[in-house]
């Protein structure tokens, strides 16, 4: 993504209406509590953002700022208590498991089988969405299998066992899973968390590489602030279950706002890129 | 991965076959039967005292018997010869080891039984299970049950299996016969107040009879009484009860007195038996395991303890034509009820069979 | 890389359907009375004949009257039993789940128990007392389902450890009213221990095989419905909703139908025990985990177990028997620990 274009963009340009638009988040919000008839312990006030085609969103914030619980949301796991969140004209929520699967894809952080499994395996169950009941696979979802695993670069991993790599290849064998399932949206909760450095940029790599060419919406929840500027073409802001700011990372990494969501003083400076580069500052 | 999968697959095989042919070597030889008798067209209903219509082929030559109290009976009414099986455990008269065996009473071998192609199985609602009764009714062969609960019962079942076994005639007298011999009993004891016992089936833990049992109704005839009033059958008893009540004497049932002695002497040393003035007198009874069984020996165990427990009934001579041949009543010891039982046994079943006295007990 | 096809499927239970045709001729040879294998074909050529009548009487009543009913009893009991195993361990996600673990076993052998209770005091027909106990302990196995699915969801919705919390509760609870009654009612209820340890020795009717043929075949093809969404779900429950997975749905009919097939199982046999633990666990050691191939092969390696287990409860101590579940247990146990040793860390 060029920088000017994306810095033309915001929030309230008409121009994001367009029916190119794919993913539609409208004033949704939710609350939880632990007793229906306490007051709620944790609450995600109205957010709204929109995304495109090939386009990679960061949600971004500190913890417990309500990025997994918007994910959730835009996941189909949570049913909103206001507003409604559509794909492709869609309302997530309800869409049966079946369909929500065969257009949302989420990769999960790690995964812990039962019983051991190859990664073969492992990839064929993202088409289970696909495959109606008792079908056995068919050569056509061997085929998107082998491409999945191709396209994360773990073909080679084809015929180990999942136990029995290590976590950035079980990373890609998971993403390839996610990947299988062909999907319009793909998202992910912290995925760089147990990652090394040269693993994270590997991973974010791909993404910006498999949203450009199969024209993937991808949504990111992170709190890396490098990564999410270095990779976002859009930023949502978050901070105690308030949507702070949405935009490209140009008009979010302020540093005046950066510093007051985050609680810690730094520095905002344009990188070799072109993108935004956060430093944090050491303790005066 | 397919070498792995198909190695796998030959030794689930290989395992298979072999411990399929290990099943082939522990088989017990048992005869089974030669061709089956012809069946009779001849039948006769009858209601067993479990409630049940039986339809009973005439005559019955084959029977088998599921209780060792109900084999005691065939060979008391003299009909061994048509008795082609009992259970693993009928050991009374000695000649009942030796026929085919079916199995336990709760677990008797199916198979077993219809191999031996009987006209009727004998069972008896306290010791056999009514699933058998169910199994034997879906084979088609009838199974005639008995129940009782009471001496007098006992009587009257072995007289009314006679009639069912075809032998109405030996069941009248030796049910006839064992009425006098309570009745003379009744007479000597009636002036008595009854001693207060506790029959203990079990010491450890300590197990006794409950008040609607064969067993307790022998106790009562012999002129005792059991301290343990319980509905359950078979009572678990509290030791501090039991100290609290005092029996006069302790009743244990046994084959030989001399192999219960160490034991019963053992048993003053128990942690709380020494509580039990009974224990510590040493006032124990110990008679014929015939009491256990629902079948016509029963009156015997119950003369023996009425023996034990009031020998003064007993001191003076017998009326003449009171006293059966070949039965003495000999001065009450404890171990002298083990001749007893010896002697009256050793009728052979040719003196049955004639007719003559009914020597058969 | 080699997804499942059909024909391998078909293959392998094929192999299975052999070695259970070769367990049932062993099975209808051996026993307290011995039968020559020439007498046994000749006997069977007679049957399926159709002479009949010409089929001599010593061996007729043996062969057809006891010992087939109790090889297909042994059949679909053993097929149930793991059929329900394999799936309350895809259900609960616990390798260490059996058929009773939630209760029905317990339930059904209380209400077994009640119905040998009551049984002296209604007058019914011989075949319907016949069929009390059963009967009986089929609805005490419902009974229990019910009461433990209500104790184990939260928010409407079957919750694992929930359900595997109520459901083990609810057995001891069950169990100890059992023993309760066992030691108070001893008289009454001689000969239960038999049940309580699994016992194939009564024969029904023919109505009864053919309800559980029925009961059978539709509980364990609902299951194998959800074949596919058990493998996903031991991936975890909210991966298996984001692959497309209607987990409560799944669970609830999962829950229904392998307690169903226990129910039915147990109702009739008493709790043969390790049968649902340990077969699951060698067919997946040989075929695997994928939940298309383990449920048949799961079903007619039970069935294979269990008809192997009789015919030894029925020879061993000849000419008296062995409850099954003695033999299931004596043979399961060590086997059991074999597996736990092997399991890959």
């Amino acid at each position: 993504m060029s920088g000017s274009s994306a810095l033309a963009r915001n929030a309230g340009d008409p121009a994001r209406y367009s029916s190119e638009t794919r993913l539609s988040v409208e004033q949704v919000s939710y609350a939880y509590s632990a007793n229906p008839s306490q007051a709620p312990l944790f609450t995600l006030e109205a957010t709204s953002f929109q995304a495109r085609p090939g386009e990679i969103v960061a949600i971004l914030g500190p913890n417990a700022s309500g990025k997994s619980t918007l994910l959730k949301l835009i996941s189909g796991a949570l049913a909103p208590l206001s507003g409604r969140i559509l794909l492709d004209g869609f309302v997530t929520h309800s869409l049966t498991p079946r369909t929500r699967a065969q257009r949302i894809a989420v990769v999960q952080q790690e995964s812990r089988l039962l019983f051991p499994a190859q990664a073969w395996e492992f990839v064929l169950q993202g088409r289970h969405a696909h495959s109606r009941t008792l079908r056995f696979e068919s050569e056509d979802d061997v085929i998107i299998a082998k491409n999945a695993l191709a396209q994360v670069g773990a073909a080679d991993l084809s015929d180990r066992w999942m136990d029995q790599i290590s976590g950035g290849e079980k990373q890609r064998v998971i993403l390839a899973r996610a990947l299988a399932q062909q999907p319009l949206l793909l998202l992910l909760d912290e995925p760089t968390l147990h990652l090394d450095i040269a693993a994270q940029v590997d991973l974010l790599h791909s993404l910006r590489r498999l949203a450009a060419e199969n024209r993937y919406t991808v949504v990111v929840v992170t709190h890396e602030l490098n990564l999410a500027a270095e990779y976002a073409d859009q930023v949502v802001l978050m901070q105690r279950g308030r949507c702070l700011r949405v935009g490209p990372p140009a008009a979010i990494y302020q540093r005046e706002l950066l510093e007051q969501v985050f609680q810690t003083p730094l520095t905002v400076a344009l990188g070799s890129s072109g993108r935004p580069h956060v430093t944090v500052l050491s303790e005066r | 991965m397919k070498e792995i999968a198909i190695a796998r697959l030959r030794f689930a095989v290989c395992v298979t076959v072999a411990a399929m042919l290990c099943a082939a070597a522990p088989l017990r030889a048992q005869s089974a039967s030669p061709t089956a008798p012809p069946s009779s067209p001849f039948f006769r209903e009858v209601t067993d005292e479990a409630g049940r219509t039986v339809r009973i082929p005439q005559p019955v030559r084959r029977i088998v018997s599921l209780a060792p109290s109900l084999t005691e009976t065939v060979y008391a009414l003299g009909l061994q010869d048509r008795l082609v099986g009992d259970t693993d455990y009928c050991d009374y008269p000695p000649d009942a080891k030796t026929k085919t065996k079916v199995g336990g009473a709760i677990n008797p071998s199916l198979e077993q039984i219809a191999a031996l192609h009987p006209d009727l199985v004998l069972m008896t609602k306290g010791l056999n299970r009514l699933d058998t009764v169910y199994s034997l009714d879906h084979l088609g062969i009838s199974a005639y049950a008995t129940d009782p609960r009471t001496v007098d019962e006992i009587i009257s079942s072995s007289k009314k299996l006679a009639d069912v076994l075809g032998a109405p005639e030996t069941g009248d007298l030796i049910a006839a016969d064992l009425q006098r011999r309570l009745a003379d009993l009744r007479n000597r004891l009636s002036a008595l107040p009854p001693k207060r016992v506790l029959f203990a089936v079990w010491t450890e833990p300590l197990i006794s009879i409950g008040r609607d049992t064969f067993i307790a109704d022998a106790l009562r005839r012999a002129g005792a009484v059991s301290i343990v009033d319980s509905s359950q059958d078979w009572p678990q008893v509290n030791l501090e009860e039991v100290a609290r009540l005092q029996p006069d004497y302790l009743v244990f049932a046994a084959s030989h007195a001399e192999s219960v002695a160490p034991q019963l002497d053992a048993l003053a040393r128990l942690p709380g038996w020494r509580i039990i003035d009974a224990v510590r007198d040493r006032r124990y009874a110990v008679i014929s395991e015939a009491v256990n069984r629902p079948a016509p020996r029963i009156v015997e165990a119950i003369e023996d303890l009425a023996k034990q427990l009031h020998p003064e009934a007993f001191a003076e001579k017998p009326e003449a034509g009171k006293e059966k041949p070949g039965k003495e009543i000999p001065p009450p010891q404890h171990q002298t009820f083990l001749h007893l039982s010896l002697d009256i046994h050793s009728s052979s079943p040719d003196t049955v069979s004639r007719g003559g006295c009914a020597c058969a007990r | 890389m080699r997804p499942l096809t059909f024909r391998r499927l078909f293959f392998q239970c094929f192999i299975l359907a052999l070695i259970l045709f070769v367990a049932v001729v062993v099975a209808m040879k051996f026993g307290a009375v011995p039968v020559s294998l020439y007498a046994l074909a000749r006997d069977v050529l007679r049957f399926l004949l159709g002479q009949t009548s010409q089929i001599s009487t010593d061996y007729g009543l043996i062969l057809w009257n006891i010992r087939l009913p109790r090889i297909l009893l042994a059949i679909i009991v053993g097929a149930s039993l793991s059929v329900a195993g394999t799936s309350f361990q895809a259900l609960l996600r616990n390798p260490l789940a059996d058929p009773y673990v939630l209760g029905v076993s317990s339930g059904a052998a209380l209400g077994a128990i009640l119905s040998l209770i009551a049984a002296p005091y209604l007058s019914l027909s011989p075949a319907l007392t016949a069929l009390l106990t059963p009967m009986g302990a089929f609805l005490g196995a419902i009974a229990t389902i019910t009461a433990v699915y209500f104790l184990g969801t939260r928010e409407g919705q079957i919750d694992s450890s929930t359900l595997l919390l109520a459901g083990v509760i609810t057995a001891s609870f069950i169990s100890a009213i059992i023993m309760f009654l066992m030691s108070t009612l001893s008289g009454n209820l001689r000969g239960f221990a038999f049940w309580l340890m699994g016992d194939l020795s009564t024969p029904l009717q023919k109505n009864v095989y053919w309800f559980l043929g029925a009961g059978f075949l539709l509980a364990a093809g609902a299951i194998y419905t959800t074949a596919t969404d058990l493998n996903l779900l031991l991936a975890g429950e909210k991966e298996a909703m984001h692959l497309g997975v209607d987990v409560p749905r799944v669970r609830l009919v999962v829950y229904i139908a392998a307690s169903l097939l226990t129910g039915l199982a147990v109702s009739v046999s008493g709790a043969v025990g390790y049968v649902g633990l340990i077969v699951p666990h060698i067919m997946r050691l040989i075929f695997g985990s994928d939940h298309r191939t383990l449920l048949p092969t799961a079903a007619l390696g039970g069935a294979i177990a269990v008809v192997f287990a009789d015919t030894l409860a029925r020879t061993v101590v000849a000419p008296a028997e062995l409850p099954v579940g003695a033999v299931t247990a004596l043979a399961g146990a060590p086997l059991f620990i074999y597996l736990l040793r092997r399991r890959p860390s």
